[in-house]
């Protein structure tokens, strides 16, 4: 796969790894890269946060990008969000579009229940 | 600004994103990203889902697309408005709602139906110096919210931005690069800045009856002594803009505390105390155009003897800003009424300006704060800062008799 995102697949779901990667323009390939795991097939898409500082408004502005792009075809939950970007995806709305999970372990749990795939 | 909020949380990721967008339109990155990073940051700003910016060609009144992200490529179709649009567009010079009733929109004639099929709820438009020079049209807000009165407020501070990033490309494109035209263009987009962060330390200043005004006092004084001290422009604006943040931490300390009249148990004391070190830890996260505003605002409690807070710095490791910051804190927070104390006469204050000279107070900054204050009352400056805001009138022989005995 394209892009410099790491990311980790586990059955139906993978975590893909935001880092502070998403804070520039070039961060847009992330949008592709989740496309393309929808196309092969996978359910749920984990963005880990934990490797990520602060998010900017580049940032949001590539997340609320990947959100309206996967409405309907999959599911899109966060995880691993240090305090000051909770706050801040919590003032700029998307909390209330997207699953927050403490870490990317209680994220991957809940989509492996909500979708029935086994891990 | 009522509703507007003003957490701890919203000013620094507005701030980050003026320092980070300032950094960018100045950056020497090709033209084309430029665009496309502040077009990402305008709508991560507002969470709008959709957004494109626009080209004005001046000679054929056309919008060419330049950057966009949530939309169907537009390119070809068109946006073409007339001389007297343009005029009307000028003149008005502020981010309108397409869904208002905004006179300027009737000039936008059929292309107004063209932006609303993209999505279009919001238009900032690109001006710099009567010329229009582009547009931004952003979506609705990706959460459902409103657009509130702020978001208007800083969005046209982005659009004056980016007006500018496109200008100084305009400008190179006809090789008509005034170096002089664009230093003042440049000073102003500092001003929006100054502005911004203005408007925020109002907000803060005014959540605690007893601070009103205190950053702005702070703010002035602190650049009045600088100024004579010989400070260059650019260090005198970073001490304003220092002045003004100086107790941003104090909102995080429980508003109990800061109203309280009578003495702090030593818990209290210390939840005060942890001002600046909280200040610090907000500022040095945010990326300024100045030098030193992160630790001005970490060692303005410290004393030059070395018993102040947090660090406990001895005068020439504090730094020069802080003890100027130290000095006039101090000096308004004496002159004006406190919730344990009414305010004490200038008299009582210089008094204790002298008493607590090279102890708490730097004799060099003190100094520089004294012949200013004297110049001031002499009428030998143009704009007085610091005697029109004390309480009593201070004329040149009460004055002299006030500072007799000073130490020079
Ligand atoms: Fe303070």
């Amino acid at each position: 796969m394209a892009g410099r995102h790491k990311h980790r697949e586990t059955g139906t779901s993978v975590v893909i790894y935001a880092d502070n990667y998403i804070n520039d323009i070039e961060g847009e390939k992330l949008e592709e890269m989740c496309d393309a795991f929808l196309e092969k097939g996978f359910k749920k898409i984990v963005i880990d946060f934990s490797g990520t500082d602060l998010v900017n408004s580049i940032g949001v502005s590539i997340l609320i990008g990947i959100i309206e792009k996967i409405k309907g075809k999959g599911a899109v939950v966060f995880s691993g969000l240090k305090d000051v970007n909770f706050q801040i995806f919590h003032i700029v709305g998307l909390t209330r579009h997207i699953r927050v999970y403490n870490n990317e372990e209680d994220a991957l749990k809940e989509g492996a229940c909500a979708d029935g795939a086994s891990l | 600004m009522s509703g507007v909020d003003l957490s701890l949380e919203r000013l620094l990721f507005n701030l980050n994103t003026l320092a980070e967008l300032g950094e960018e339109i100045t950056s020497p990155k090709d033209f084309t990203r430029v665009v496309k990073s502040s077009l990402y940051m305008v709508m991560g700003t507002f969470s709008a889902s959709k957004g494109i910016v626009f080209q004005y060609d001046q000679s054929d009144g056309l919008f060419t697309q330049i950057a966009s992200k949530g939309l169907l490529d537009v390119r070809g179709a068109g946006l073409k408005i007339s001389k007297d649009a343009a005029t009307a567009i000028i003149r008005n010079n502020k981010p309108i709602d397409l869904k208002s009733a905004d006179p300027v929109i009737a000039h936008l004639g059929p292309g107004r139906e063209f932006l609303e099929r993209l999505g279009a709820r919001v238009l900032a438009f690109l001006i710099v110096k009567d010329e229009l020079l582009g547009l931004i049209a952003m979506s609705d807000k990706f959460s459902g919210e409103d657009y509130t009165l702020y978001d208007y407020q800083l969005l046209s501070v982005m659009a004056q931005h980016i007006s500018f990033s496109l200008h100084s490309h305009t400008l190179l494109m006809r090789l008509m690069y005034r170096y002089n035209e664009n230093k003042g263009l440049y000073e102003n987009l500092r001003r929006i800045y100054y502005d911004t962060i203005h408007a925020f330390a109002a907000a803060i200043d005014a959540k605690d009856a007893y601070t009103k005004g205190h950053s702005h006092r702070v703010s002035s004084y602190s650049a009045a002594v600088a100024r004579e001290m010989g400070w260059t422009a650019d260090d005198i604006e970073g001490i304003r803009i220092s002045g003004l943040l100086h107790d941003i931490g104090k909102i995080a300390v429980d508003k109990s505390i800061i109203n309280k009249a009578s003495p702090l148990t030593s818990n209290e004391c210390k939840e005060l105390n942890s001002h600046p070190v909280i200040g610090y830890e907000i500022l040095s996260r945010i990326k300024f155009p100045w030098k030193g505003i992160p630790m001005m605002t970490r060692n303005h409690h410290e004393k030059v003897d070395g018993s102040g807070y947090p660090d406990r710095l001895k005068k020439n490791d504090i730094p020069l800003g802080a003890r100027i910051m130290a000095l006039v804190d101090a000096f308004d927070a004496m002159t004006t009424d406190r919730p344990y104390r009414p305010r004490l006469s200038f008299k009582e204050a210089i008094d204790e300006v002298k008493d607590h000279y090279n102890r708490q107070f730097d004799p060099e900054v003190v100094r520089p704060f004294i012949s200013v204050i004297r110049k001031e009352v002499l009428a030998e400056v143009e704009n007085p800062t610091i005697v029109p805001l004390m309480h009593e009138h201070l004329d040149p022989v009460t004055l002299s008799r006030i500072l007799d005995g000073f130490p020079r």
